[in-house]
């Protein structure tokens, strides 16, 4: 970066711009939320927005999934050095393919270049997870894939629009690949916000000027990266490891691997290594570079302080060692859709390492994932369904030093981004009726502090022929806990057919022609404890026990909790 | 049209305006009692009858008001401090937990110390019952009697004065809820209650449980605070009308108010837009962005035609899915604290210093600069003449606050220092208007913005600067706006119902008596409340969506298309107000619209006082001038001369060219030399950019010119 001295600047405006951008990429957020079609979008807000300077830079984002975020600069980058000198006002590209910097073959990103003057002065993007992606499977999960083909359909850096105008040839291609039709939908709301965002851009860059813009970006920059390295000198300069599991690669029954990590911490900076973690699996239980480098970065802000900006000053101290070959890298052109939700085990390789150092930064483990998606024929409606169970995939957080783990959060890489259907919504676009939807009681990992809780959920299937794809982890291992907090629970699903037989599925599972009638059932699991929960406020227990979140048996057992304790309460 | 007054209660002041039919409005502050608000009333009450000449005691004076519109925050106050009522809820059984989940949100996403917030019923008290309803309304489980009676048991043992009832699908079918309403009145008589689809009868089940639960939480304060209140009214001689004011912007009468307390959360802002308006349209303007800064907070709306109203919104986290206007709240006021970030960055507030330990120049023990001490320091502010020279400011603890917080760490003098934190706090407020205009689809520059409360005027300009906007109105009562806007408000009532049909397969004969049995139950509201038919006014808004979408966009309809079934006319307002909202519409595409929700909103129309016009004074306004002081002018950089006015000397036609500073004893307008100001023929100070005289338009086209 350019030595900027501060008397160029001016520091006021600085904070002008900051917050400028901040209010256009919230904007964007919104304009998609509310038009998107996709329930997976608009309810759960799986989706990032972003705006990028004509290097490909960020400069601001709204992370409503955060596991997408730290994708949309690098793939920037890449489509600036694929197009060269041929990027042009009016110019639409899409991009999803996870051998050029994308994260997951259903992240698919709209980026627009903005000009102004007649010259390329910034992007505007907007990455958002489509309800479906083509390859082998509706909704784009195949746990039985191997290679990226029977995954999706890649899309490299592609102009759709080119100058303003419509590629018809090239959309067709794209959407004839693709099997739900609202996901042209989609994308067209991920176009419009973007344009909103170019407008908004562009309205700045005319108040102030190309000039003053720039040289102010830059100080940002600076600024930002100046707020980062001040958080990561707090931390004992050192190397630390530690380790993640993941359990079963959707092929070989028992398998298990091993996310390994060393943090460095030198002169400011921080090194996520992951030079000995283990190779990348046959299935599609892999990663791609961006989505495990996101997995690292989003980890890493949580135990930051939260209100520094997010541009690139912010991620400058950071470096990331990902070798190719590696379950979190995989090289080309192995399946990966899995690759997101290989952030639990990551992030617990991370807090695993820097627990012993930042004792009062770190949380316990979080509850893994393990969601469900199905798809059928609504008959009532004669239309076809596709459901993410977001509100059973959903379990606690872990606990820190002085808080309890949040409740019913879900993973970590979306930590309370994404939302629960609304129940009667649930029951408008599926034709199933829900029976249950609870706190899991004795879920939370004991401690001291006690981990966030679970969640169980209960279903009647209202389709017959029933499709239900399972994927994620969490079944073999409980979130853990720290300094003496207890383990969580462990997630399970299962089904009970209306003949009585139960088929508890595998954690990456295809499961088809499931009949009408079946019951649906699944625990996700709370977070890890933090510290000795004999040490537990006795009143927050009576409560705790009241409100039937815990159980009296579970306040002896793991809370060593006596009935003098309740009457001194009670006195 | 006899004696009206308006009264708003708020957090420091409980402000009066009193209507006359012949004579100029007057304006009365009294400091507010939080423990019993109603005290304030009748205190600020008496001492108004005593200024009267000749004086009158509070019972002749009492005898003569028609009318009162009150605007409260009891409800407000209650919830944000968590003294709301012990509360029970009855819901289908394995939904308990909706109202603590809210959906699993967490809305700071990376700050592992953010924590839930404590739910209004705790889960002992969330009684689940079996008995289940299908999507279209039909049964699966008949209801539970013995489980809802289980309940009542429960909530009797525990002492719970408020119960909420919310069962699944209930919007399509309210009998459940009809029948366990019947049991709990008969068998808790004294429970405040609140049916979920009595009040809000539309698709969502959080939504619905959160915003009946919000009901039930404040229903006994709203009412117990009314009691105490007409009772006093009434013991001093009042025999008038009373009426609430509530979050559409809208009046009800204190029944209407008790059964629906949750309308009251917005009482005391909602007033704002709708006085707003009426200062606009003195310049025939019918939109306007409404501005109001007060010490802790800044409040922004939108005014097109009539204030804006959102389906939705929350307070303290909590959702609440009834139509309140939308209003925007942030954290900007006199009192915001300047700070430096760890990244060097100066920011302002969202922290308060409040009215303790205050801003360090009330010397009151506050020790960090605020906004106040920055305006202090620029001069924007009169050491001797703040709250009319009632209160003094220090400027050397301003400064020195300022130096050690904000100048010294960022290498600048005290002044710069000032100027920035002063820049900021604007560039934070011109955010705030953006929420609620670029945000929804609107051009800011397009509206007029009406300027209110204690610290607006002082900060307008740069506002205004920032967001290119032309043209702005300081009214003369601008520091007690929403008492003003009180006495323009209609009695409004807003129905919804969820009816989902695709706009080409639709039964319109259906719907149209669906909206008539609306019309008829908002005739009755309305007749109750002595409205005949001729004031009585109805406006029906469809919330259409594009197939499979998941949010509906409000389309306001002529009724007569609904009568005549027709679809184009529906389909064509719905793809114009698509597109401006979000920038496209589908219109071209073949994708099929649906409808998901009916609203009417009933209006009963009040009689409102009128504003009398000022003669005619002149341009001329040195006979207000009062001096000459340095300030601080943002286009040089520098300190200059410029001219002080006394805003109460000012008359209408008087004006002032920018930079000047007019002061009145509860407010000061900084007019930057962007800007130029003219008093209006109602008194107001019209603020256009140096040039843009026609902006001005008919607000001087008085009789008399």
């Amino acid at each position: 970066m350019t030595k900027m001295s501060m008397n160029e600047i001016d520091p006021i405006l600085l904070s002008v711009y900051a917050r400028t951008f901040k209010s256009i990429t919230d904007e964007m957020s919104m304009s998609v939320q509310k038009t998107a079609r996709s329930p997976i979008l608009c309810e759960a807000k799986d989706f990032v927005t972003g705006l990028y300077d004509a290097q490909g830079n960020m400069l601001e984002q709204t992370e409503n999934l955060p596991i997408l975020a730290f994708s949309l600069a690098p793939v920037c980058q890449y489509l600036i050095e694929y197009f060269g000198d041929d990027i042009f006002e009016g110019d639409v590209i899409f991009h999803n393919d996870v051998f050029s910097m994308g994260n997951q073959n259903n992240d698919v990103a709209v980026y627009k270049p903005i000009f102004h003057q007649g010259e390329l002065v910034a992007w505007s993007a907007v990455k958002g997870h489509q309800a479906d992606i083509g390859g082998n499977v509706a909704g784009g999960y195949n746990p039985r894939a191997t290679e990226v083909w029977q995954e999706a359909l890649r899309i490299p850096p592609v102009k759709v629009y080119e100058k303003g105008k419509l590629r018809k040839d090239v959309w067709d291609l794209i959407f004839a690949n693709i099997r739900l039709e609202i996901v042209q939908h989609d994308m067209r709301a991920q176009m419009g916000a973007c344009t909103v965002g170019e407008r908004r851009l562009l309205e700045l860059m005319e108040k102030y000027g190309r000039d003053s813009f720039e040289k102010h970006k830059l100080a940002l920059f600076d600024a930002t990266r100046k707020m980062m390295e001040a958080e990561i000198a707090t931390i004992p300069e050192g190397s630390y490891s530690g380790e993640g599991y993941v359990y079963f690669d959707g092929h070989h029954e028992g398998t298990k691997f091993t996310i390994r990590v060393t943090v460095t911490i030198k002169d400011r900076h921080i090194t996520f290594d992951y030079s000995d973690t283990d190779a990348q699996t046959d299935g599609f239980v892999n990663g791609t570079y961006t989505s495990s480098a996101s997995a690292a970065i989003l980890t890493f802000l949580q135990m930051v302080n939260p209100d520094i900006p997010h541009n690139q000053g912010m991620v400058e101290p950071i470096e990331m060692i990902i070798p190719e070959g590696t379950i979190l890298n995989a090289s080309y052109p192995k399946a990966t859709t899995f690759g997101n939700h290989l952030c639990p085990p990551n992030a617990d390789a991370i807090i695993r390492a820097l627990a012993p150092v930042i004792p009062d930064r770190v949380t316990a483990g979080w509850n893994n994932l393990l969601a469900s998606l199905t798809t059928g024929l609504d008959e009532e409606k004669g239309e076809n369904y596709v459901d993410i169970g977001f509100m059973g995939l959903k379990g606690g957080s872990g606990a820190m030093n002085g808080t309890d783990g949040y409740d019913h959060i879900g993973m970590i890489d979306a930590s309370g981004g994404i939302l629960d259907q609304d129940y009667e919504m649930f029951e408008q676009q599926t034709p199933h009726l829900l029976k249950k939807h609870e706190y899991l009681t004795d879920s939370a990992g004991a401690g001291q502090w006690r981990g966030g809780l679970g969640v169980e959920t209960e279903f009647i299937i209202g389709s017959e022929d029933t499709q239900v794809v399972i994927f994620g982890d969490g079944d073999f291992e409980p979130a853990f806990g720290l300094f003496g907090g207890k383990d969580s629970t462990l997630n399970e699903i299962k089904l009970t057919y209306p003949d009585g037989q139960v088929v508890v599925p595998k954690n990456k599972d295809l499961i088809t022609g499931v009949p009408k009638g079946t019951v649906y059932h699944q625990y996700a699991g709370g977070g890890g404890g933090y510290g000795d929960p004999s040490k537990r406020d006795r009143a927050i227990l009576v409560c705790e026990i009241r409100n039937g979140i815990i159980s009296p048996e579970a306040a002896r057992a793991d809370y060593a909790f006596t009935d003098d304790d309740a009457e001194e309460v009670g006195s | 049209m006899g004696l009206k007054i308006g009264i708003d209660v708020g957090g420091t002041f409980t402000d009066f305006l009193v209507a006359w039919e012949d004579a100029e409005p007057e304006i009365f502050k009294v400091l507010s009692t939080s423990d019993d608000p109603s005290s304030a009333v009748i205190s600020g009450l008496t001492e108004i009858a005593g200024k009267q000449e000749p004086p009158l005691s509070l019972q002749e004076f009492m005898g003569m008001v028609e009318t009162i519109v009150h605007g409260t925050t009891v409800t407000t106050n209650a919830t944000l401090t968590r003294n709301g009522a012990k509360s029970g809820l009855i819901t289908t059984t394995g939904v308990r937990d909706a109202l603590e989940m809210r959906r699993g949100i967490r809305e700071e996403q990376y700050n592992n110390r953010y924590t839930n917030v404590v739910p209004l019923v705790p889960r002992y008290l969330r009684a689940g019952v079996r008995g289940r309803l299908r999507r279209d309304g039909s049964e699966v489980e008949p209801l539970n009697l013995e489980d809802v009676g289980k309940a009542i048991d429960l909530f009797r043992a525990e002492g719970v004065e408020a119960v909420s009832i919310c069962f699944m699908n209930a919007y399509a079918n309210a009998e459940h809820e009809h029948r366990a309403a019947e049991l709990v009145r008969e068998k808790l008589p004294d429970a405040y209650l609140t049916v979920s689809t009595d009040l809000l009868p539309s698709i969502r089940f959080y939504q619905r449980v959160s915003t009946t639960v919000l009901n039930s939480y404040i229903g006994p304060i709203l009412n117990h605070y009314l009691k105490q209140l007409t009772a006093r009214l009434g013991n001093n001689g009042f025999e008038g009308i009373l009426l609430i004011m509530q979050s559409n912007g809208g009046v009800m009468t204190p029944e209407t108010a008790r059964r629906t307390a949750a309308l009251t959360l917005l009482s005391g802002p909602a007033a704002g837009p709708g006085a707003g308006l009426i200062y606009a349209q003195a310049h025939e303007q019918d939109n306007c962005i409404v501005v109001d800064m007060g010490g802790t907070s800044f409040e922004a709306a939108l005014v097109t035609g009539s204030p804006v109203l959102a389906n939705e919104g929350t307070i303290d986290r909590h959702q609440i899915a009834l139509p309140m206007l939308a209003i925007h709240t942030i954290g900007a006021g006199g009192g915001s604290i300047g700070w430096i970030d760890e990244g060097g960055l100066l920011r302002m507030g969202p922290q308060s210093a409040g009215a303790v330990p205050g801003p360090a120049s009330y010397g009151h023990g506050g020790k960090l600069p605020t906004c106040t001490d920055a305006n202090l320091v620029l001069a924007y502010l009169n050491p001797d003449f703040f709250a009319g020279g009632s209160m003094k400011l220090d400027v050397d603890a301003a400064r020195a606050a300022i130096k050690e917080h904000i100048a010294d760490p960022l290498g600048m003098d005290v002044e710069s220092a000032a100027a920035g934190m002063y820049r900021v706090t604007c560039n934070n407020m011109a955010q705030g208007v953006r929420e609620v205009t670029i945000k929804r689809g609107f051009d800011p520059r397009e509206f007029p913005m009406i300027v209110a409360g204690g610290a607006g005027p002082v900060h307008s300009c740069m506002i205004c600067e920032e967001l290119q906007i032309p043209f702005q109105i300081v009214p003369r009562e601008s520091s007690i706006l929403c008492a003003v806007g009180m006495l323009m408000g209609d009695l409004k009532h807003d129905f919804v119902k969820t009816f989902v049909a695709r706009l080409d397969k639709l039964d319109w004969p259906a719907l149209h008596q669906l909206v008539l049995g609306m019309v008829a139950e908002g005739t009755a509201m309305l007749m109750g409340e002595n409205i005949p038919q001729a004031r009585q006014e109805f406006q029906v808004k469809l919330d259409c969506r594009y197939l499979k979408q998941y949010h509906e966009v409000s389309v306001a309809v002529d009724r007569q298309w609904i009568d005549a079934g027709d679809t184009e006319a529906v389909k064509a307002a719905f793809h114009a107000e698509h597109n401006r909202l979000y920038g496209y519409s589908l219109e071209d595409q073949e994708v099929g619209v649906e409808l998901i929700n009916v609203r009417l909103q009933a209006i009963g129309l009040t009689d409102k006082p009128k504003f009398r016009v000022q003669e005619f004074a002149g341009e001329d306004a040195s006979k207000a001038l009062k001096g000459e002081r340095d300030m601080y002018i943002f286009s040089q950089q520098a300190f200059r001369p410029v001219a002080v006015y006394d805003g109460h000397k000012m008359r209408f036609g008087n004006r002032v060219s920018g930079p000047a500073m007019i002061e009145q004893v509860t407010t000061a307008i900084m007019v930057s030399d962007a800007f130029d100001c003219v008093v209006d023929k109602y008194g107001s100070f019209a603020l256009y950019k140096k040039g843009h005289e026609d902006l001005v338009g008919s607000g001087l086209n008085g009789d008399q010119l």
